[in-house]
């Protein structure tokens, strides 16, 4: 990992690996919201109990931590922290750009809805009957119809950050503690935060998730090279191989069980179902196996994280919040016309290689655009004016 | 949306119901109507009922109860005459003359599983019947319960019919195109089905039924004329009532 006194420039040194799984949760996020889509079978939910949804949360939090930490070594507390809320603002408004996009779907579907077998069950999808309130519900986070769960967590888990920043600059178990007893609460006590309508939850439980993000930025703020944490994560290695590879077999047992019922479900009825909202022990364990498994195997820049392969990913990982937007949308879109005209095979493939295509070309486009804005135009111009909060 | 819009008039419910009346007594013996097929892989179960079959070789008589939302009601037929517990009750007692078996109609519209399994102390259990089918899925999928919740719900509740000696039929969600295009029904129905599959329940897929009659046009769910819904649901629910006649023979021969 890289230190946050790293004296080399942000851009050269910059952690591939984080841009590159990022890019791959949200890849992953795309094809997961896309219901009956082959494709969900290849997705890291199919390799292990977690997954994008850990990925995209630890990752922010740990480049959360790496850009925003320096700038709280640089200009101070007050600085980062408005640079924090600027974030957030950002997140809002993508945020209501995402339930616009909601709306307008809903909309249009229920006025061309015409099914007698569905008219009573439709009329729950509170949206419709309630529309004045379910849009100010919308606006204060507490409405999460599908795809509109994720946005809600991150956003209040950047509004704590500064605090958490602080406390993690300071002394690490100053975050860690706490942010790991309040996990241990939800675990035990089943601790939830109610949504609208009533007797919905959050989907992601905050309560639970930030424990999750507070690792992330406590390991963005520690040196690998350092005694500790590499000798912790030498140590850590053969239990992750064994986690890792349990996880993936059980996980494969369940997919083959579905399809041949003789075939055995390993521990499907002691396991099943994983609790997502509260994100259950089984997924951060299966998690950090993953990470420390990566860890140990790809180095910061490894070549195939810089060959032309991988660089869509790389790109789409680094302009994270644009392109999450554009996937949901594309996800949106693509179960519309896979609902709507074909649901065969090959609207599948076209569905899901349009999508990647199309996120992949718009990081492109966006990353092309960062370049050329950075470059000055005259030498007098200061170097990395343009630079805006820079986390992607 | 809402459902007052369509509620069908008395006329039309007197209709519909003489015209099932007519179906249910056409198809003596318990045969299905010929719009009812489905692909043999759908309804192939090897399911034991061994309460209901006990009571049934007992000569003694039996109660199922139907729990779940507006389509065991029957709401969009416009009675619980036309709703498919009722339609049961009557192919059952064309298949077992000798039997009496009395099918009791617990559906409320609008309700979660979780809200279907509060309700089973008080609406399945004063009833003290000897199979229970449980309906259920599309609120949660519509209103997006966490799809683990609900998961948990039907195995507490799947467990507890089990712990009473109760049978247990579950019956997964309705299909409509223009719903799914909406509604992310899969995650819901895999569970639901997973839930069966490990409790040993079996669980009629109605939702890939009604796919079926929807792709191949037997049924046209989403260009249905105001005047003919009530009717539509009627025969729909009369064919999802053969399956668990079905099912229920094979099970109890």
């Amino acid at each position: 990992m890289r230190t946050p006194t790293d004296p080399s420039p942000p851009g050269l040194s910059r952690d591939l690996r984080l841009d590159f799984f990022r890019g791959v949760a949200l890849i992953c996020i795309f094809i997961d919201h896309i219901p009956e889509n082959y494709l969900n079978y290849f997705t890291l939910s199919a390799i292990g109990f977690s997954d994008a949804a850990e990925v995209f949360i630890f990752i922010s939090g740990f480049t959360a931590s790496l850009v925003y930490g320096r700038a709280m070594a640089a200009r101070g507390v007050l600085f980062a922290t408005v640079q924090v809320m600027r974030r957030a603002w950002q997140l809002y408004v993508a945020h209501i750009f995402l339930f616009v996009i909601f709306i307008a779907e809903v909309s249009y579907t229920v006025r061309t809805f015409n099914n007698p077998m569905y008219n009573e069950e439709m009329g729950v999808g509170d949206f419709l009957e309630h529309p004045h309130i379910a849009v100010i519900q919308a606006l204060i986070l507490q409405f999460q119809p599908t795809f509109l769960d994720i946005l809600p967590l991150y956003i209040v888990l950047l509004l704590i950050f500064p605090l958490v920043l602080v406390a993690v600059r300071r002394d690490r178990w100053l975050a860690l503690v706490p942010s790991f007893l309040i996990y241990l609460a939800v675990q035990i006590f089943g601790i939830d935060v109610p949504a609208y309508p009533t007797g919905s939850l959050w989907t992601f439980n905050p309560l639970a998730w930030q424990f999750l993000f507070v690792l992330g930025a406590v390991l963005g703020q520690t040196d690998a090279r350092q005694r500790g944490p590499a000798a912790l994560l030498r140590l850590a290695y053969v239990p992750a191989i064994v986690i890792a590879i349990a996880a993936l077999t059980i996980r494969l047992s369940w997919l083959f069980h579905g399809f041949h019922e003789n075939f055995p479900a390993l521990f499907l009825r002691a396991l099943w179902p994983v609790n997502k909202s509260n994100l259950a022990p089984i997924r951060l364990i299966s998690f950090f196996a993953l990470f420390v498994l990566v860890a140990h195997w790809i180095a910061p820049r490894a070549t195939f994280l810089r060959s032309a392969w991988t660089r869509p990913v790389v790109l789409c990982g680094s302009h994270s919040l644009e392109i999450f937007c554009l996937s949901i949308l594309l996800s949106v879109l693509g179960h519309f016309l896979m609902s709507e005209i074909a649901s065969g095979f090959s609207m599948q493939l076209a569905v899901n290689v349009v999508g990647i295509a199309a996120m992949c070309l718009t990081a492109a486009m966006l990353d092309w655009y960062r370049e050329v804005q950075r470059t000055p135009l005259t030498p007098a111009m200061p170097a990395g004016s343009q630079r805006g909060d820079g986390e992607g | 949306m809402g459902g007052r819009r369509y509620s069908a008039s008395p006329v039309m419910v007197a209709l519909a119901g003489t015209l099932a009346v007519m179906i249910t007594t056409a198809h003596s013996f318990a045969a299905e109507p010929d719009e009812c097929a489905t692909p043999p892989e759908l309804v192939e179960t090897e399911t034991q009922l061994p309460h209901l079959a006990a009571r049934l070789n007992a000569h003694q008589p039996a109660t199922i109860v139907a729990i779940g939302g507006a389509s065991t009601i029957g709401q969009a037929a416009g009675s619980p005459d036309l709703s498919f517990p009722h339609q049961l009750e009557q192919i059952l007692a064309q298949i077992y003359p000798k039997g009496s078996i009395a099918v009791v109609n617990k559906g409320v519209p609008r309700q979660s599983a979780r809200q279907n399994l509060e309700r089973f102390a008080t609406d399945v259990f004063a009833e003290d019947p000897v199979m229970v089918i449980w309906e259920t899925g599309i609120n949660d999928a519509v209103r997006g319960t966490d799809v683990d919740e609900f998961a948990e719900t039907l195995q507490t509740g799947v467990d507890e019919l089990k712990n009473r000696a109760i049978d247990t039929v579950m019956v997964d969600m309705q299909f409509s195109k223009s719903a799914t295009a909406l509604i992310n029904f899969e995650a819901y129905l895999k569970a639901l089905h997973r839930v069966g599959d490990l409790a040993e329940v079996y669980v009629l897929p109605r939702y890939a039924m009604m796919r079926y009659w929807s792709e191949q046009k037997v049924f046209n769910f989403d260009e249905v004329a105001p005047a003919d819904r009530a009717k539509l649901a009627a025969r729909v629910y009369d064919c999802i009532a053969y399956k668990l006649a079905q099912v229920i023979r094979r099970a109890v021969p």
